[in-house]
């Protein structure tokens, strides 16, 4: 059976907060390693360090102790320049909160991605337009966040992460601020979505029955980063299953 | 404004010093006067540049009315017909016009009882207010009359008056005149004779240059505390585009262009108001001024291009250093600590 390279690797890392007496440790030694194709859910309970985790995967903060590496690139000793330009190419980040910008269109919040990269303003609209097309956004894709739904604004929050056809997606509880209908159709269309355009999802969700539905299912506690009890629900699973998914 | 202002009110007054001054004045070095044999009157009219040159004759004289006397400069200048002279000098001797005023030369002539002073009376045609201030009385009277007074010989000149076509740089026409009349010879411009005026033209425009300086500066401090609140309020959309790829100097651009375009629309809509609004009230003359007081009936504005230059590049510099603190500190800032900070 061939080797896959992982995509995300980390290595025994461990994050805290403060020092001395007011020193919160949030987690120790977890390791997770995400291939090609992977789609995996952590859950955990508030406060155990889901959204640092993410950050910490994404090279947005650095690890007490531990590595995080993405395509085999570690993010120690890069500078703030080189790990956008490497976050920019290689992952699409969903947040909670839609955080559009207000002053942009809703095609131009998705084509900022390629903006930044580089691209021209023409071409970057085009793919936006073509991301919006998949989310189902297309008809307000000349509107301003102001005037768009809770499940819209995810939406297009959706195609602004994967414009850029990231090979790893992360998503910080991307329906947190849903009600359960924008929530399901966010979660499918995620799911869709990813298997089109990026490579392998890690999502942090409090849902429990979309995670139960995703090949990976893992939980995050002080402890580290264990397989939920309740992992690989035979079915319909996202990603990949069993043994290629993730640890 | 302010500099179009002072630009008015300073063109006016340098107007009316080039109007009623000579532009340059030459005098004799080591001798009395000036013979038409010395050719010079000539030499100098021919020099391109030269509108006119004049003789004039100066000498110290005692006036005399009734009982009363007081000592002037006299100067004698052509297309007079009687004397003229300023408010002081015949509120002293309590003269009006019309009145016969007795000159007494400091010269002497020769008479059967030896030398005697020449005396000369004139009738007072004018009392004019001089141009600028003076450190004693003058009065003028007709050229023909002050050789008499002064015992110069006819066609001589106690220096030349010229008036130049274009009277704004002069130094470099008396340099000119210096060369061409060689040696004995002094020229002064109109600027050496209003020196302390013109000095203290400058030297106003230098203060009201630095005042607005200090006022461009504090308006950026205020800009750059909009830049700053316009950063924190703003952190959230700089660490999505931080997260989106975004590396930090680009983050900084973003917020250093936001703060230069707030700088640039403000010089740019100053200007604009202020130029219009300068020239409006200067074409249609909308503050008006006593004439009974002032030389001028209202108050003129004059944009001067090198002072509106100066201030909107000023404006422009002072926008992009006040900006670069602010959007540095975005650059810098934790993208984490922002993102759990927003949400």
């Amino acid at each position: 059976m061939p080797t896959v390279d992982p995509l995300l690797k980390a290595e025994a890392i461990s994050k805290s907060f403060g020092s001395g007496d007011s020193l919160v440790k949030v987690f120790e030694s977890v390791d997770l390693t995400v291939l090609p194709g992977d789609f995996v859910a952590i859950m955990g309970p508030s406060g155990c360090g889901k959204s640092t985790l993410l950050h910490l995967l994404a090279g947005l903060d650095d690890p007490d102790s531990g590595v995080v590496a993405v395509e085999g690139r570690s993010w120690q000793g890069r500078s703030l320049e080189e790990r956008a330009r490497m976050r920019g190419e290689t992952i699409g980040f969903v947040f909670q909160f839609h955080h559009l910008l207000p002053e942009l269109s809703v095609e131009e919040n998705v084509a900022l991605p390629l903006l930044l990269a580089g691209w021209k303003e023409e071409r970057a609209l085009g793919e936006a337009r073509e991301c919006l097309d998949r989310v189902g956004m297309m008809p307000r894709h000349s509107a301003f966040p102001r005037t768009l739904s809770g499940g819209e604004r995810q939406r297009t929050a959706l195609a602004r992460a994967v414009v850029r056809k990231p090979r790893l997606l992360l998503c910080d509880e991307p329906t947190g601020s849903l009600d359960a209908a924008h929530a399901a159709e966010v979660f499918e269309l995620l799911t869709v979505v990813a298997r089109e355009r990026a490579g392998a999802v890690v999502v942090v969700t409090h849902d429990r029955a979309w995670a139960r539905r995703c090949a990976t299912m893992l939980h995050l506690a002080a402890g580290g980063l264990n397989p939920s009890v309740e992992d690989g629900p035979p079915g319909a699973p996202y990603g990949n299953p069993g043994p290629s998914g993730s640890r | 404004m302010a500099l179009a202002l002072l630009a008015g009110f300073q063109g006016h007054i340098r107007e009316r010093l080039i109007a009623e001054t000579p532009h340059l004045t030459v005098r004799p070095e080591g001798r009395g006067e000036f013979l038409p044999a010395d050719g010079l009157e000539e030499k100098i009219s021919q020099l391109p540049g030269v509108l006119r040159v004049t003789p004039f004759v100066r000498g110290r004289v005692w006036v005399t009315q009734s009982s009363r006397s007081t000592p002037a400069d006299a100067i004698g200048r052509e297309g007079l017909s009687g004397i003229v002279m300023d408010p002081p000098l015949a509120g002293a001797l309590a003269l009006l016009p019309g009145v016969e005023v007795t000159l007494v030369s400091s010269r002497t002539r020769l008479s059967p009882l030896g030398p005697v002073p020449i005396v000369l009376s004139l009738p007072l045609s004018g009392i004019v207010p001089p141009v600028t201030s003076r450190r004693k009385p003058e009065l003028e009277l007709p050229i023909a009359e002050a050789r008499r007074l002064m015992a110069l010989p006819l066609d001589a000149a106690s220096g030349y008056e010229i008036r130049m076509k274009d009277p704004r740089d002069p130094s470099r026409m008396a340099e000119e005149i210096r060369l061409c009349a060689g040696r004995g010879v002094s020229v002064s411009t109109w600027e050496d004779s209003n020196r302390p005026l013109v000095a203290a033209l400058k030297l106003e425009k230098i203060v009201l240059f630095t005042t607005i300086s200090l006022i461009v500066i504090v308006a950026g401090l205020n800009l750059a505390a909009i830049t700053a609140v316009l950063a924190a309020t703003r952190a959230g959309d700089a660490a999505v585009l931080a997260v989106l790829g975004a590396p930090p100097s680009t983050v900084g651009r973003v917020f250093l262009a936001a703060g230069v375009l707030l700088g640039l629309a403000g010089t740019a809509g100053g200007a604009v108001f202020g130029t219009t609004l300068a020239h409006v009230l200067d074409r249609f003359r909308l503050i008006p001024l006593p004439t009974r007081l002032y030389s001028i009936d209202h108050v003129p504005f004059r944009l001067e291009p090198a002072d509106l230059a100066a201030v909107v590049v000023l404006s422009c510099v002072w926008s992009v250093l006040v900006a670069l603190g602010p959007s540095r500190a975005v650059a810098r800032m934790n993208t984490v600590e922002v993102l759990r900070a927003n949400g």
